[in-house]
């Protein structure tokens, strides 16, 4: 079962892929990347010139011992990282 | 070097959004050797992309990207499979065959193939399966055993079958991508990568997105879009790379098999440019007609006997011309292209449809003798270069234009001759501009359509790119309340589409005619009238070495041969107007000079009746001049002066140098045509006309044209000093690409001076062809107005005298109408005793079917006559009734007292329509064709009661105890306000009176001049005009500005009135939007006889008309002369070209937007409001 969160993260990455990130004050360590998609964004609603996509990762990361599955987003228009889902 | 071998352009119509020259730009931008094309559905921008590619030096490939599918069956449109198909090298016909194949296998514009249809054609071409073709999809559902069974079917089927991966960064995309991969190895198949391109750039998605809502007709909302279009752009060599190495899970390996892989297959499918560019593969690879036997020694033998024929035979100068000429032909081995197009125009005739010849083909004396033109060269110094010469590239076309209502009939005769596999027509793609765009993108956003609508027409026919920016510099834009927030993120949509493909479309005139490979050449689908359509446009045929033929439909000479008709049918006589019709008649030219022109061919503008009243022709050369200098080439380098003050011997002609007086004599020293461009040219250089003619066209571009400034500071002779040379430059530069040539004038003038002498000899037959066939600038009811000036009778709707079409009829001479000055222009009365009948397919709603019936069935001996045996719908019927229709038939008299009790009104007919309406629905209707017996009780009450006719067959019922009973007299008569009213509404025109007649005791009350008395007025004076607004023109002047030409028709004639930039501030809402106008003006006298008005201010006649009846004529008097509100001018930075010309960017647009008919509401009709004229005023309701 996953639960689905949305908390802002602060990521680190490694040619454009997410390495490691921080999430409710524990470091996690990417492992693998096991799937990475784009979507675009409902731009006709925002004012922006530039809207920007949104990448998503899903990854395994563990904090330590325990791998587990999250799903990480970027948005590219405001720079920042969300914590999705986790599967852990 | 990454090839790309599946991109879309905007050619993919309502998907694609970049187009060929740009994604070939970019691919050399980034080193790419092979570029594919591979449009949805089409090769419509197949040529145009191979071009791109050869100029760019880039390898092309070309393809289609087809819905692969059952036709009519299987699953359809936007979630349909579909595969893309490759030339191979070599294999371009074979792609053309396999299109034109799958268009005519699905429905008109729903093109599909079959793996079967493709197996047919497979021997060059490649085939592409990619994750939306049926083993992508089977893969992506996991269907491993379906999507192994169906690669091993299209192994069968096609010899070159690739799969292809796609990972466009979407959800599952990359895992689709690997499973695809893998069913590729175990299968043995080789793979490729592509990109699936939409896009030049990521941005770009935005109008993807749009274009996709647009193309399904579902509003933007990301349940109908593809996430991942951003990812869908022409993405370099390294970014692809990033995508194989996630497409083969980071193995570097097998990405760099798998780029190899899609190399290999798109050196497989690279094509020689020459190939498909035939025109720049010379001579050799031209697309020529097929003829029997040898053309050239045909041609040489019909020429001879031309020459006799034109009485040619014993002049040298004509064997000389007719030498030089066919040696060019023969060289160009055009020979069979001139016997074919000859075939055709004799073809034409034999049909009985008029047919002559147009543009730059008039100059060759070949033409004229094979008798495809009618006008002789060597009469007008007309020259050959402009159309064919040894320097210029490109194909000759000839044009003809035929009779507009016959032209399809042209098309068939010439189809059916030629056989489809050797003739098709030319298409030309429809773009966005700002109307479409709306339009698209309103639906897109969800408005309601009626809204949209509104939006869309309130503005003028400009680019989709200048929708912001016209809201803020157009006055009436500015006032419309468009320029909110609301709206605005609709029009930045719709300004993205600017320029974009938007539907293929039947070109007006371009015909292909070719050998039986024709089909080789060019894919072929069907137009909307089912006629064979080639997908290349003008450019892209010529390109591809296609010879083609224009046959215009032109409504002139349409109307011209109905109006030959109706003289023969009504007089007897036979007029034979290219033969039996003095090119020097005095009358005719009477009737040009004085600018009476309204309705001719090409001179009854506004600016031309000035042009025509200024020049005062007496010649054909006249003529011709006069149609070359309506142009904007002479307006814009100044012509127009100079020539005049020459002509008239108000100064001396001035030869810039005595060598150059042979080429301008004939103008008076003026340049007016491009024949005298070219022969300056050459008397300065020596170069020669056909190297001159090669100057001449690179003027047209900024490049050319400085290469040619560059050529002729080199090449002009010393005896020219530096003040001539300038000059000459000067002129050849304003003329180059804007003036006109002087073989089009003379193919113009003929039809203009026939158009003039049918007005001048048999008014009444010719406005019947202009109201019939409308080929002109003004509505019909300015087109009957002339006719009434002319003194012809202008007669009612009649259900017994009718027909089909405008009839002439002859009538007794009526008393001149009121308002027109007894001293009378001669020519103005010509039309007397002649009468024009309103038809019935003038009625609105009236369908093709009822028109025929109503003439089958006459005569009528009462309106239950007419209702059984024409069988019109019911609106259908009381509109015939409310214009008066079946008047005659009862002896209505509308007008009057309105209660006249015991006499029958046209609303007791109405009522009586209603009547039998019922009775019919109740089953009680004769059989049409049914025997009529004589009504005695109807015809003794003078009106019709429903028919007692006997049973005329057993399953006729008699219509038993008839209760619905009409007095007649029971219901008012119409008034004659409420009778122009249902005319406008009904017919479109006022026919019984003028409409301004209603308005002209307010007129007389505020002084209003009306167009009759115009040359009476001195020159400046400030008077006011008024009349209906008949038409609205904005086009290119020589100053940059927006200047609005319309013409008001006042019942006694046309007033014209030109409203520049400086007051549209405060008039253009008015002048747009309303129809009746009240203007002030200053005159000015543009001629003899002819007066135009410069605009200070205008008013809406019928808001007027509304404040006298309820304040009175003080408070009209204080809005005439209340100072303007300043509100701003007439925005836009004017376009600039090279050689100084400037124009607006709102010039020359097409018709206007804004108010062009009636409105439902002529007269204000509150009950208890004072002062209306009586004639106008409603009692009651």
């Amino acid at each position: 079962m996953s639960r689905i969160y949305g908390d802002p993260i602060e990521v680190w990455t490694r040619d454009g892929e997410p390495a490691r990130f921080v999430w409710r004050d524990r470091l996690y360590v990417v492992r693998r990347a096991l799937d990475h998609w784009v979507t675009s964004r409902e731009w006709w609603k925002i004012s922006e010139a530039d809207p920007g996509e949104r990448r998503f990762w899903r990854v395994e990361a563990s904090p330590g011992k325990d791998v587990g599955t999250y799903e990480l987003r970027f948005d590219t228009a405001s720079g920042g990282w969300l914590m999705l889902r986790a599967w852990d | 070097m990454f090839p790309h071998l599946h991109v879309a352009s905007a050619y993919s119509l309502r998907y694609g959004s970049a187009f060929p020259r740009d994604l070939a730009a970019r691919a050399a931008a980034q080193e790419m050797d092979v570029l594919a094309l591979t449009d949805r559905d089409g090769m419509y921008g197949a040529v145009k992309h191979v071009q791109a590619c050869a100029e760019a030096g880039v390898g092309p490939v070309a393809g289609v990207d087809f819905a692969l599918g059952e036709p009519g069956g299987g699953r359809h449109g936007e979630d349909g499979d579909r595969v893309t198909v490759l030339a191979r090298s070599g294999g371009w016909a074979h792609l053309c065959r396999l299109t034109t194949a799958a268009h005519h296998a699905g429905e008109r514009g729903e093109p599909r193939v079959t793996r079967e249809l493709v197996g047919l054609h497979a021997g060059e071409l490649l085939v592409m399966l990619g994750p939306r073709s049926d083993v992508g999809r089977a893969v992506a559902a996991r269907r491993d055993e379906r999507a192994r069974a169906l690669l091993a079917a299209w192994r069968a089927a096609v010899p070159d079958v690739v799969v292809e991966v796609v990972d466009q960064f979407g959800h599952r995309d990359a895992s689709t991508a690997a499973r695809m991969l893998a069913l590729a190895e175990s299968a043995g198949v080789p793979s490729v990568l592509t990109n699936a391109v939409r896009h030049l750039e990521p941005g770009d998605y935005r109008v993807g997105d749009v274009l996709d809502a647009a193309r399904k007709l579902v509003p933007l909302h990301p349940r109908h879009l593809e996430h991942s279009a951003s990812h869908a752009y022409l993405k370099s060599g390294k970014e692809m790379w990033h995508v194989a190495l996630r497409v083969c899970g980071g193995d570097r390996g097998r990405a760099t098999r798998l780029l190899a892989r899609t190399r290999e297959a798109a050196e497989r499918c690279v094509l020689d440019p020459l190939e498909v560019l035939a025109l720049r593969g010379g001579r050799e690879r031209l697309h020529l007609p097929e003829v029997d036997g040898d053309p050239v020694p045909l041609l040489r033998g019909r020429c001879e006997d031309g020459l006799v024929a034109r009485g040619l035979e014993r002049s040298s100068e004509a064997r000389e011309r007719l030498e030089d000429e066919l040696r060019i032909i023969e060289r160009k081995r055009l020979s069979g292209y001139f016997i074919v197009v000859s075939d055709i125009t004799d073809m034409i005739r034999g049909m009985g449809v008029r047919c002559a010849i147009r543009g730059s083909g008039a100059g060759s004396l070949v033409n004229y003798l094979v008798r495809i033109g009618e006008v002789n060269p060597l009469d007008h110094g007309l020259l050959m270069e402009r159309f064919l010469s040894e320097g210029r590239e490109g194909l000759p076309d000839i044009d003809v234009d035929v009779e507009s209502a016959r032209r399809l009939d042209c098309y068939r005769a010439i189809l059916q001759r030629y056989g489809e596999g050797r003739v098709a027509c030319v298409s030309m793609m429809e773009t966005y501009r700002a109307r479409s765009a709306i339009r698209d993108v309103g639906a897109a956003m969800g408005l309601p359509p009626h809204e949209i609508d509104v939006i869309a027409k309130a503005f003028p026919h400009i680019r989709a790119r200048q929708i912001r920016a016209a809201l803020t510099d157009l006055p009436e834009l500015r006032d419309s309340g468009l320029g909110g927030h609301a709206l605005r993120t609709m029009f930045e949509l719709a300004e993205k589409l600017d320029g974009l493909p938007r539907h293929i479309a039947l070109h007006p005139c371009g015909v292909l005619v070719g050998n039986s490979g024709l089909r080789d050449r060019t894919p072929v689908e069907r137009s909307l009238l089912e006629f064979p359509m080639s997908q290349f446009d003008k450019d892209d045929v010529e390109e591809a070495g296609l010879l083609k033929l224009d046959v215009l439909g032109v409504r002139m000479q349409s109307a011209m041969a109905y109006a030959l008709g109706e003289i023969k049918r009504v007089d007897g006589e036979d007029v034979d107007l290219d033969r039996g019709v003095p090119h020097d008649d005095g009358a005719t030219y009477d009737l040009i000079r004085t600018g009476h022109t309204l309705g001719c061919f090409q001179i009854e503008s506004p600016g031309q009746r000035e042009l025509v009243a200024k020049l005062e022709p007496r010649t054909m050369h006249d003529l011709i001049v006069d149609i070359s200098l309506f142009r904007p080439g002479p307006v814009n380098s100044d012509m127009v002066t100079p020539y005049l003050e020459a002509r008239h011997g108000w100064r001396e002609p001035h030869y810039p140098h005595p060598a150059l007086r042979p080429a301008l004599r004939e103008t008076h020293g003026v340049v007016i045509f491009h024949e005298q461009v070219l022969r300056v040219v050459d008397a300065m250089t020596g170069c020669g006309l056909s190297e001159a003619e090669t100057i001449r066209r690179k003027l047209s571009t900024s490049e050319g044209r400085d290469e040619a400034r560059a050529w002729w500071e080199a090449e002009v002779l010393p005896d020219f000093d530096r003040e001539t040379t300038d000059r000459a430059w000067q002129v050849l530069d304003a003329f180059g690409s804007f003036g006109f040539c002087k073989a089009h004038a003379a193919a113009f003038a003929l039809p203009t001076y026939q158009s003039a002498w049918l007005k001048r000899h048999h008014a009444a037959a010719f406005f019947a062809g202009v109201l019939t066939h409308e080929p002109g600038m003004y509505p019909n009811r300015v087109i009957l107005d002339e006719a009434r000036q002319c003194g012809v009778a202008v007669l009612p709707l009649d259900v017994n005298a009718s027909g089909r079409q405008w009839l002439v009829e002859r009538c007794p001479p009526p008393p001149p109408p009121p308002g027109v000055p007894p001293e009378q222009d001669p020519p103005r009365r010509v039309g007397e005793g002649y009468g024009l009948r309103v038809p019935f397919s003038s009625v609105k709603g009236i369908s093709e079917a009822e028109v025929e019936r109503m003439v089958a069935g006459q005569p009528y001996t009462s309106l239950a006559d007419f209702w059984e045996r024409a069988r019109p719908s019911r609106p259908v019927a009381e509109r015939v009734v409310q214009v008066g229709g079946v008047d005659a038939l009862h002896g209505l008299h509308p007008g009057g007292p309105r209660w006249r009790p015991g006499e029958l009104t046209r609303r007791d007919l109405l009522a009586q329509v209603g009547v039998l309406e019922r009775a019919s629905a109740t089953g009680v209707r004769t059989r049409p064709g049914a025997r009529r017996t004589a009504r005695r009780g109807e015809t003794e009450r003078g009106w019709a009661g429903t028919s007692p006719d006997p049973p005329a067959g057993p399953a006729v019922q008699i219509p038993m105890g008839f209760t619905e009973h009409i007095r007649p007299g029971e219901l008012p008569e119409m008034t004659e306000a409420e009778a122009v009213q249902a005319e406008l509404e009904i017919l479109g025109m006022d026919v019984s009176h003028h409409v301004i007649a209603f308005h002209e005791d307010l007129l007389a009350a505020i002084g209003v001049v009306r167009a009759g008395e115009l040359l009476t007025m001195r020159n400046g004076a400030e008077i006011l005009v008024a009349g209906v607004k008949v038409a609205t023109q904005t086009p290119a002047v020589r100053s940059g500005q927006r200047v609005v030409f319309t013409t008001l028709d006042d019942a006694t004639g046309p007033i014209d009135l030109t409203f520049f930039e400086s007051v549209q501030g405060h008039c253009a809402a008015t002048l747009f939007g309303s129809w009746l106008l009240v203007a002030r003006g200053v005159v000015r006298r543009v001629g003899a006889r002819a007066v135009s008005l410069r605009a200070l201010d205008c008013w809406n006649l019928v808001e007027l008309d509304e404040i006298w009846r309820t304040e009175g004529i003080g408070a009209v008097r204080a809005v005439l002369d209340a100072a303007p509100r300043d509100r701003g001018g007439v925005g836009g930075r004017s376009v600039e070209y090279g050689n100084g010309y400037r124009l607006s960017p709102y010039a020359d647009i097409g018709p206007p937007a804004g108010v062009r008919t009636a409105p439902r509401k002529l007269w204000h009709a509150s009950p208890g409001s004072s002062g209306p004229p009586p004639s106008a005023q409603r009692r009651g309701r």
